[in-house]
C-alpha cells in the first residue's frame, strides 16, 4: 500500500491512465485513508458530471458561410491537379482500420488494464472460458471472449466462465448462471445477476462495482464475495472479505467478512447474520424477515433474542429501524445487555433512531463483528474501510490458480 | 473515434494542402461538430459566438494547413488551433458571457424526479453552465477529454504542458464542478 497520499492521481485512476500495479496500490490506499477516499468521492462526482456533457451539432449553415469566406481568401498554391482521389483515400483508410485492428488485437491480449472496447466502440469486459461452452448472445466461446454492455452471459450444467471486470477484480460465473453487462464506466461497473452464482473479488475503492438482482443491488465496499439468485429472484449473499451493501430503495444491509444476507423481490435485503450464528438464531431471522404473519414474527423475535451472542449485534444493529414500539425496546435492551451503549448513545435516542447515536453504537460494534482486539479499536472504528488494509494480498492468495 | 474520422489520412491533408475545396470539406464534416462544442462551452453558451469562433478556426485551418509538417498528430494540431483560438476569443471580450437563458441553473426543488428524461437533461445543463464558469486552464482539459476523447498524453500535447498537469487541472476541475453541482449528486437523476 502507498503511504503518501493519492490525490494527485484521482482523476488518471478514474480515467485509467495509470498502470494495473499503480492502479491497486492506489486502491488500497483510498480504502484505508479517508483524507483520500473524501476527495475521491468529490471527483468522483465531478467526473460522472463531465461525462453528461452532449458532443454539440455543429449548424448545417456553417459550411455555406465558410466556403464564401474561403472564396475570398487569397489563394496562395498553384493550381494544379488535386491528387486526391475518394478511392485512394478509401484503400488508404482500409488499410489503416486493418492495422488498427491488429494492434486493438494486440492490446488486448497483451494489456488488459482497461476495460476494452468492442468495434462499435461499446465497453466490454474479457471473459475466459473455465469449463464447458458458455455462450455471450447466443454465440458459444472458446476460449477467450467480450462482453460488452448490454449482453448476456450464460452458462448451462457443464459450463463455468470468469470475467475480467475491467482492472478492479474478477468474477467467476458458475454453472446455471445468467448475466449481464449493464454499465462499465471508469465510476461504475455495473451487472446485472438474473439468476445463478457468481463469485467476486474486488480491488477497488468503495462503490465502484455493483451487481443488480432482482431483489436487491450489491454494491462492493472492497470485497470478495459470493451471490446467488434462485428462480423467484431471491438471492443470497455470503460476505469472504471486506464489506457489501445490499441495497433497495431506503432499505439497506450492511455484510462484513463472515456474514450473509438474503434478499426477496419486492421486500428487498433482509437482515445480515454471521454464519457462525447458532441454526436456531437462523431460523427464527428468516421468520422476523419475511413471514406474513405479524404473530409468527413476534414469537421468531423472542427466540432469536434468547439466541443472541456479543457478535450478533451486527443482526440486531440492523434490526432496530425494522421493528416497532415494544419489540425495539426489547432489541435495544438485549443489545444493551451484550455491549453497553458508548458515551452520548442514550436509549431515548436509539429508540427515536437517532442517526447519529445508531452510527456511534454501530462503529463501536464493528471490531466484534469484524473479530479484532481491542488494541485495534481506534483505527478500526475511525472508518470500517480501514479493514481493507491488506486485503489485495489476501484477494491474490484466494484468486483461483 | 468515429469513422470519419479514420477516413482522414495523409492523403486528405496532402489534398487540403493543395487547395483542394472537397478534401477540406471533408475534413470540417469529420471534425465541425467537435470544434463547434468546444467553441460553445467555452463561450458560456453563445451559439453566435461559437459560430464565430468555429468559422475561424477553420479559416486559419485552412491557410495554416501548409505549415502542417506531418511531425505531429493531425488532430493534436487541430486542437491547438481550437484551444488557441478559444482563449483569444476570452481574452478578446475580456470575460465570459453569462450562459444563455435558456439552459441556466434552474432551483434543484423545480425538478419532477419522476421524469427521468427531464431530469437527465436538468443535469446536463447545470454541467454545462457549470463548465462555463471554470477558469480556461481547468475548462479546457475537461472539454479535450470529454467531448474529444484524448488521453492525458494528447491533452498535455495540444496544451503545450506535462501529463502531470493534465491530471492536476482535470482534478481541480472536477473538483470544482462536484463542488458547484453537489446538490445533483442524486444517483437517480443519471442511473438507468
Amino acid at each position: 500500500m502507498l503511504s503518501r497520499h493519492v490525490t494527485k492521481d484521482i482523476s488518471a485512476y478514474c480515467h485509467g491512465e495509470l498502470s494495473s500495479e499503480k492502479s491497486k496500490l492506489f486502491a488500497e490506499h483510498i480504502i484505508s485513508c479517508s483524507k483520500c477516499r473524501t476527495e475521491f468521492e468529490e471527483v468522483k462526482l465531478g467526473v460522472k458530471l463531465a461525462e453528461q456533457l452532449p458532443r454539440l451539432s455543429a449548424p448545417d449553415y456553417l459550411w455555406t458561410e465558410l466556403e464564401t469566406l474561403l472564396t475570398q481568401q487569397p489563394t496562395t498554391t498553384s493550381a494544379r491537379p488535386s491528387r486526391y482521389w475518394p478511392w485512394q483515400m478509401k484503400a488508404a483508410a482500409a488499410a489503416m482500420l486493418l492495422l488498427m485492428s491488429s494492434w486493438g488485437v494486440w492490446l488486448v491480449y497483451t494489456n488488459r488494464s482497461y476495460p476494452i472496447q468492442t468495434d462499435n466502440g461499446k465497453p466490454a469486459w474479457i471473459v475466459k472460458r473455465l469449463d464447458g461452452a458458455p455462450t455471450i448472445g447466443s454465440e458459444k466461446i472458446s476460449n477467450n471472449g467480450q462482453l460488452a454492455v448490454g449482453e448476456w452471459l450464460e452458462t448451462d450444467g457443464n459450463s463455468r466462465a470468469q470475467i475480467e471486470v475491467s482492472s478492479i477484480g474478477n468474477v467467476d460465473i458458475d454453472e446455471n448462471t445468467r448475466v449481464r453487462l449493464l454499465e462499465s464506466h471508469p465510476t461504475e461497473h455495473r451487472l446485472e445477476l438474473a439468476r445463478g452464482k457468481m463469485s467476486a473479488r474486488i480491488w477497488a475503492p468503495p462503490r465502484l462495482f455493483f451487481v443488480n438482482t432482482p431483489s436487491a443491488v450489491a454494491a462492493d465496499l472492497g470485497c470478495a464475495y459470493t451471490l446467488e439468485v434462485d428462480d423467484h429472484g431471491a438471492s443470497l449473499l455470503h460476505v469472504t472479505a471486506g464489506w457489501v451493501a445490499l441495497e433497495l430503495r431506503d432499505r439497506e444491509s450492511i455484510v462484513p467478512a463472515g456474514a450473509a444476507c438474503e434478499t426477496r423481490p419486492g421486500l428487498g435485503p433482509g437482515t445480515p447474520y454471521f454464519e457462525d450464528s447458532s441454526p436456531a438464531f437462523r431460523n427464527a431471522l428468516k421468520d422476523v424477515d419475511f413471514d406474513p404473519d405479524a404473530a409468527t414474527r413476534s414469537t421468531a423475535l423472542v427466540m432469536m433474542l434468547e439466541q443472541a451472542r456479543p457478535r450478533d449485534t451486527l443482526t440486531l444493529w440492523h434490526l432496530l429501524p425494522r421493528v416497532n414500539g415494544d419489540e425495539r425496546v426489547r432489541v435495544y435492551e438485549k443489545m444493551a445487555a451484550l455491549s453497553p451503549p458508548p458515551q452520548g448513545v442514550t436509549q431515548d435516542g436509539v429508540l427515536r433512531l437517532d442517526q447519529q447515536m445508531l452510527d456511534t453504537w454501530k462503529q463501536a460494534l464493528e471490531p466484534a463483528w469484524i473479530g479484532v482486539g481491542k488494541g485495534m479499536l481506534k483505527p478500526i472504528a475511525e472508518s470500517y474501510w480501514k479493514v481493507k488494509n491488506g486485503l489485495s494480498r489476501r484477494l491474490k492468495d484466494m484468486t483461483p490458480k | 473515434m468515429v469513422m470519419a474520422e479514420q477516413l482522414i489520412d495523409g492523403r486528405v491533408i496532402e489534398a487540403c494542402q493543395q487547395g483542394d475545396r472537397a478534401a477540406f470539406q471533408l475534413l470540417f464534416e469529420t471534425y465541425k461538430d467537435r470544434v463547434f462544442s468546444i467553441a460553445v462551452y467555452s463561450s458560456g453558451g453563445d451559439r453566435a459566438i461559437a459560430d464565430d469562433v468555429t468559422q475561424q478556426i477553420f479559416l486559419k485551418l485552412f491557410t495554416a494547413i501548409r505549415q502542417f509538417r506531418g511531425d505531429a498528430e493531425f488532430t493534436t494540431w487541430l486542437y491547438r488551433l481550437v484551444v488557441n483560438a478559444c482563449l483569444d476569443e476570452k481574452r478578446r471580450r475580456r470575460r465570459l458571457l453569462p450562459w444563455g437563458e435558456e439552459v441556466a441553473l434552474r432551483n434543484p426543488s423545480d425538478k419532477k424526479p419522476q421524469e427521468k428524461q427531464y431530469a437527465r437533461l436538468e443535469v446536463s445543463q447545470a454541467v454545462q453552465a457549470a463548465i462555463a464558469e471554470l477558469k480556461p486552464k481547468f475548462r479546457l482539459p475537461i472539454l479535450l477529454k470529454y467531448i474529444e476523447g484524448l488521453s492525458y498524453e494528447e491533452i498535455a500535447s495540444v496544451m503545450g504542458c506535462s501529463k502531470g498537469t493534465v491530471a492536476s487541472r482535470l482534478n481541480r476541475g472536477h473538483s470544482q464542478l462536484a463542488k458547484r453541482l453537489s446538490h445533483l449528486n442524486n444517483q437517480s437523476l443519471w442511473s438507468e
